[in-house]
């Protein structure tokens, strides 16, 4: 594992690693462990320390009134969790506000990406302005779309009526239905210029010759797009999957400010329930299991992950 | 001929498109905050904004205390963002220039900690922070904050670095600098754009943040944008377009400061092969 999570950097510093090779030769041996280590002790102090104080909690029946007492329960908060139907539904919802989340942020952010990457005039501008989103504050971009969905004087209740959908009298985020739909397109309006930007990035590398190649060769778009465009970007867009896979399973304050989870638990993503627990409920024990449950799934994610990249490295070496 | 100049109209009909929604809801937070409370709830939402109403911004900052919040917000930001660059400097060059037993360690131990939600590590954070007399303290946001940046910052920091050509280091040390005055003086200047980048995304973490904000500070004049704003949600003696007057103070000097070093930013997160 150790070893794989350098694949991360594999594709841009490929050129320069000989070098760095030589680098170690010079300097005192233990200048490289000085210069991680105030970074690496402040982590471990406000990151690693907390992490494993979670990973106790988990263990105890810590409650938010009596959090001088906690007695140990063993596995007992993780036993209730496999019989409450409340966390089930908070994985199940955590599945689809990811997958959907991941899968629409990158073909938005590839599809915008494809826009602004002919020439045209304006494109500069148009390129920095499809990035707004990115850069509003989550809890600025929570009250604005509360009020659009407003369902009495909300715009897109306006919009639907127009169109004569029976849905616009609702207001979305308040629906067991709608709610969760409604999250997600708040979500992905806010996360797919980051799609968008790095898939630019990466569309950069093209190489044109072999594009153009194609395209005199009679290769339909579709063709050009499987055969040259695809394979200079598809590290990107894996690495984007990975990141936002981890995004949406942490992301807490857009969703919070939202719906807090609600109604009846539609919108109840595995962190909302982390803070559900250990604040309304004031279950900290109980909070804590889920959260590592939470971090479990996204370390399977990025497990899997390296083992694909590893595989693909390999499979491109032979 | 014909053909390509369709595709191209099609094209910029779609660019337009897709402008459109993503500048929306922020244009719409500024025409509600311009309409008059008679428009907001009319049948008809009013379209353009009412510029005869621009005393609303005045009058929130008598109404609530949104000079502080903000004032806050940016003390935390860029306190956040001087704490993160300070702190991943090192040990990006570090990771960039040497190979060390436990460097791969490092570079997943780094990974792992974006797995980690804040949501999660607020209690054992409000805890520590108890003990050592760091609630209600803006100087506690930032220690919190830049424990979730460093790691991103460091990443983004490395990619820049690899990119600076060992030859420009080794000259610079046969002039006799030492490894510390070429770390500032030599590298640092090479990766400014990447500095920028990098700081953007660490100031947006700071100017964002509402989870600690929300739960370490209980002092009023403490309180960030973030938390001010969240405290209108559901409150309902403050008229809407005042809300979306502040949402839209709070919201506009992140999105301008954005603007302003836009190209750096991707340049930045380009260079980091993309460690967001």
């Amino acid at each position: 594992m150790s070893t794989n999570s350098l694949e991360l950097e594999a594709p841009v510093t490929a050129s320069t690693k000989p070098a760095a090779r030589n680098a170690r030769l010079d300097g005192h041996p233990l200048m490289p462990y000085l210069l991680v280590l105030p970074a690496t002790l402040y982590l471990v102090v406000f990151q690693i320390f907390p992490l494993m104080q979670e990973l106790w909690l988990s263990f105890t029946s810590t409650s938010l009134l009596s959090s001088g007492q906690s007695d140990w329960v063993g596995l007992a908060n993780y036993r209730d969790l496999i019989g409450d139907p409340d966390f089930r539904k908070a994985i199940l919802i955590t599945l689809v506000y990811t997958v959907v989340c991941v899968v629409a942020a990158i073909s938005l952010g590839l599809l915008s990406a494809l826009l602004l990457d002919a020439p045209f005039r304006g494109r500069g501008f148009a390129r920095a302005a499809v990035t707004i989103p990115w850069a509003a504050p989550p809890v600025a971009v929570a009250l604005v779309a509360i009020w659009i969905f407003n369902a009495q004087y909300g715009v897109f209740g306006h919009v639907l009526r127009f169109f004569g959908l029976e849905s616009g009298a609702l207001n979305w985020l308040d629906s067991m239905n709608y709610a969760l739909p409604a999250v997600l397109m708040i979500t992905i309006w806010q996360i797919f210029p980051f799609a968008s930007v790095v898939i630019l990035a990466a569309l950069q590398g093209v190489p044109h010759e072999q594009r153009e190649a194609a395209i005199i060769d009679g290769a339909d778009r579709l063709n050009v797009f499987k055969a040259v465009v695809w394979p200079t970007i598809q590290p990107s867009v894996m690495l984007l999957a990975l990141f936002s896979t981890i995004w949406s399973l942490r992301r807490f304050d857009l969703i919070w400010l939202l719906t807090q989870g609600g109604p009846v638990g539609a919108t109840n993503t595995l962190v909302i329930d982390v803070y559900r627990r250990a604040f309304v409920n004031q279950q900290l024990g109980q909070g804590a299991a889920v959260g590592m449950v939470g971090v479990a799934i996204a370390l399977v994610v990025t497990v899997i992950y390296f083992k694909y990249t590893a595989r693909m490295a390999k499979a491109e070496q032979r | 001929m014909n053909m390509s100049s369709t595709r191209h109209t099609l094209r910029l009909a779609a660019v337009l498109a897709l402008l459109g929604a993503a500048a929306f809801p922020i244009y719409w937070m500024f025409v509600t905050s311009l309409t008059p409370s008679g428009n907001l709830f009319a049948a008809r939402p009013q379209l353009l904004p009412s510029f005869s109403e621009l005393h609303v911004y005045k009058d929130i900052f008598a109404a609530k205390p949104v000079g502080r919040w903000l004032l806050n917000s940016a003390i935390v930001a860029v306190g956040t963002t001087l704490a993160s660059i300070s702190l991943a400097v090192f040990p990006a060059y570090a990771l960039s220039r040497f190979r060390f037993r436990g460097k791969g360690a490092i570079g997943f131990g780094l990974f792992t900690t974006q797995m980690l939600p804040e949501a999660m590590l607020v209690v054992p954070l409000y805890a520590l922070f108890a003990k050592v007399a760091l609630l209600n303290s803006l100087g506690g946001l930032i220690l919190a904050n830049t424990a979730f940046t460093v790691p991103v910052v460091v990443w983004i920091l490395k990619g820049a670095i690899d990119g600076v050509p060992l030859e420009i280091e080794e000259a610079a040390r046969v002039d006799g600098c030492t490894r510390l005055g070429i770390v500032m003086g030599v590298v640092l200047p090479l990766i400014a754009p990447t500095l920028a980048a990098a700081s953007v995304i660490a100031f947006f973490h700071g100017w964002n943040e509402y989870v600690f904000a929300q739960t370490f500070i209980t002092e009023d004049r403490l309180h960030t944008a973030s938390v001010g704003l969240a405290g209108f949600v559901g409150e309902l003696s403050t008229p809407i377009h005042s809300v979306m007057a502040v949402g839209f103070l709070y919201t506009l000097p992140a999105v301008a400061f954005y603007l302003m070093v836009q190209k750096h930013v991707v340049a930045g997160m380009t260079a980091g092969g993309v460690k967001g």
